[in-house]
C-alpha cells in the first residue's frame, strides 16, 4: 500500500514538473531588431577578422600585425605587470604585520588537488564585528566563505579552493560595508562598483 | 543560404564572406533567446547577453572545433553569457542589499490558496527565485530538454551534481507553485 502512494507520488511529482516546464517552452524571440543590429557590428569587425583566403596567402597566426601603443597605455601594461608580479610577491612573503585598519591580504599557498588551489585571505580590521568574503568563485554569495579571528587582534582569514585563472573579489565587513582589497589590483564593474582580481597560477607553472 | 548547414556558413565565414553569419544568427537566435531569458527573467536583459554571445562565437568562430555542431558550441557561449550576467547582477545585489531584498520581495510567491490566472507569470517569478546553477540545470534539463550528459558536456559540471541541481530546483519549485496549481 505504502508503495503504491510513494508510485502516485512520484507520478504525480513528474507530471507537476511536466506542467511547470510546458510553460516555459513557450517560444521566445529575440527583439526585432536584433540581427540588424548584431550585424552592424559583425561587419564593422569582420573585415580585419576575416579578410579572406585571397588577401594573402600566410596564415592567420603568423601574418605579421603591427600594435600601437600610447607611451600611457604602454605605462598602464607595465603597471598592470607590475601589479601581478607584486601580488605574487605577497603570496611568497606575506607576513602579517601591525595590524593597520583595513588591510587585506591574499595569500596563495597551500596546495590542492588537481586543478583547485586553497587561497587564504586575510582581511585587516580591529573594528570590524564580522568579515565575509564574496568573489567570481563563490559566485558573490554571502555566507559561503566567512572570515574568522586568526590569532591577532583584528586579523581575519578564510582559506577558499579556486580555480586557476583570473577571480574578482571583494570582502563585506559588518554585514554592509563593500570593501576592495586595497592591496591587490582593482577592478570596476559597469556600475562603478570596485573589487580585487587575483590571478591564481596553475601550479607548477610560473605564469601569473 | 538559408539551405546551408552550419558548417558551410562558418566557412563562408571564414573565407570572408561575413554576411552568411547572419544566416547562423537566423537559425539559432530564437533557441538562445528563450533560454536567456528564462534565466535572467528580463527581455532586455536577454538581448544584451545575446548580443554579446553571438559577438563572441563570431570573434571566436575559429575555435569552434565541431562546425556541424555549432549550435552546442553556442550554447555553451550563452550559458557562460548569462553566468557572468547573473554574477554581476549578484555583486551589485550585494553592493545595494535594501535594493535586492525589495527584488526579493517582489517575486514572492502567492498566498496559499490563490489560484491566480497568470500562471506563467508565477513559474516566472518562481524561477527566479532559484540559485542560478539550479534554475540553469532545471532549464537545460526540462525546458531544453537536453539528457544529462548533453548537459554535462556543455556546462562541464558531473551528472551526479546536475542531478542534485535538478532535484533541488524540482522541490523548491514544487513548494512555491502547488498552491497556484492546487489551490
Amino acid at each position: 500500500m505504502a508503495e503504491n502512494y510513494e508510485a502516485e507520488d512520484r507520478t504525480e511529482d513528474a507530471a507537476f514538473i511536466e506542467r511547470i516546464a510546458a510553460s516555459l517552452r513557450a517560444p521566445e524571440h529575440a527583439q526585432p531588431s536584433f540581427e540588424e543590429r548584431l550585424m552592424e557590428q559583425v561587419r564593422s569587425e569582420g573585415s580585419a577578422l576575416y579578410p579572406g583566403l585571397g588577401s594573402s596567402d600566410v596564415s592567420w597566426w603568423r601574418r605579421k600585425r603591427v600594435i600601437r601603443l600610447s607611451p600611457l597605455t604602454g605605462m598602464a601594461m607595465a603597471a598592470g605587470i607590475s601589479a601581478i608580479i607584486a601580488l605574487s610577491g605577497i603570496a611568497i612573503g606575506s607576513r602579517i604585520g601591525a595590524p593597520n585598519r583595513n588591510v587585506a591580504r591574499t595569500v596563495q599557498p597551500a596546495a590542492v588537488p588537481d586543478t583547485v588551489q586553497l587561497v587564504r585571505f586575510v582581511f585587516v580590521d580591529s573594528r570590524a564585528s564580522s568579515v565575509e568574503l564574496v568573489g567570481d568563485f563563490n559566485e558573490w554569495t554571502r555566507g559561503s566563505a566567512t572570515l574568522k579571528l586568526s590569532g591577532a587582534p583584528g586579523v581575519w582569514a578564510v582559506s577558499v579552493p579556486v580555480t586557476p585563472g583570473r577571480h574578482e573579489y571583494a570582502f563585506i565587513v559588518n554585514g554592509s560595508r563593500w570593501v576592495a582589497d586595497p592591496l591587490a589590483v582593482r577592478t570596476s564593474d559597469d556600475f562603478g562598483t570596485e573589487s580585487s582580481v587575483i590571478r591564481v597560477r596553475v601550479p607548477g607553472k610560473s605564469e601569473t | 543560404m538559408t539551405g546551408s548547414s552550419d558548417a558551410e556558413l562558418i566557412a563562408e565565414v571564414l573565407n570572408g564572406n561575413i554576411d552568411s553569419f547572419a544566416g547562423l544568427v537566423r537559425r539559432h537566435q530564437d533557441a538562445c533567446a528563450r533560454f536567456a531569458m528564462r534565466m535572467l527573467g528580463s527581455r532586455v536583459d536577454a538581448d544584451d547577453v545575446l548580443q554579446s554571445a553571438f559577438m563572441r562565437a563570431f570573434r571566436g568562430l575559429r575555435g569552434c572545433k565541431d562546425p556541424e555542431h555549432f549550435g552546442g558550441w553556442l550554447y555553451q557561449i550563452v550559458i557562460n553569457e548569462c553566468r557572468t550576467y547573473a554574477s554581476r547582477q549578484r555583486r551589485r545585489e550585494q553592493r545595494f542589499p535594501s535594493a535586492a531584498a525589495a527584488i526579493e520581495n517582489a517575486v514572492a510567491p502567492g498566498s496559499e490558496g490563490e489560484v491566480d490566472p497568470d500562471v506563467g507569470g508565477h513559474i516566472e517569478r518562481a524561477l527566479s527565485t532559484l540559485p542560478s546553477d539550479q534554475r540553469e540545470a532545471f532549464l537545460l534539463k526540462h525546458v531544453e530538454e537536453l539528457t544529462y550528459e548533453e548537459i554535462a558536456e556543455i556546462t562541464g559540471v558531473s551528472v551526479s551534481a546536475l542531478k542534485m541541481r535538478v532535484k533541488r530546483a524540482c522541490d523548491t519549485l514544487r513548494g512555491l507553485l502547488e498552491g497556484v496549481y492546487h489551490g
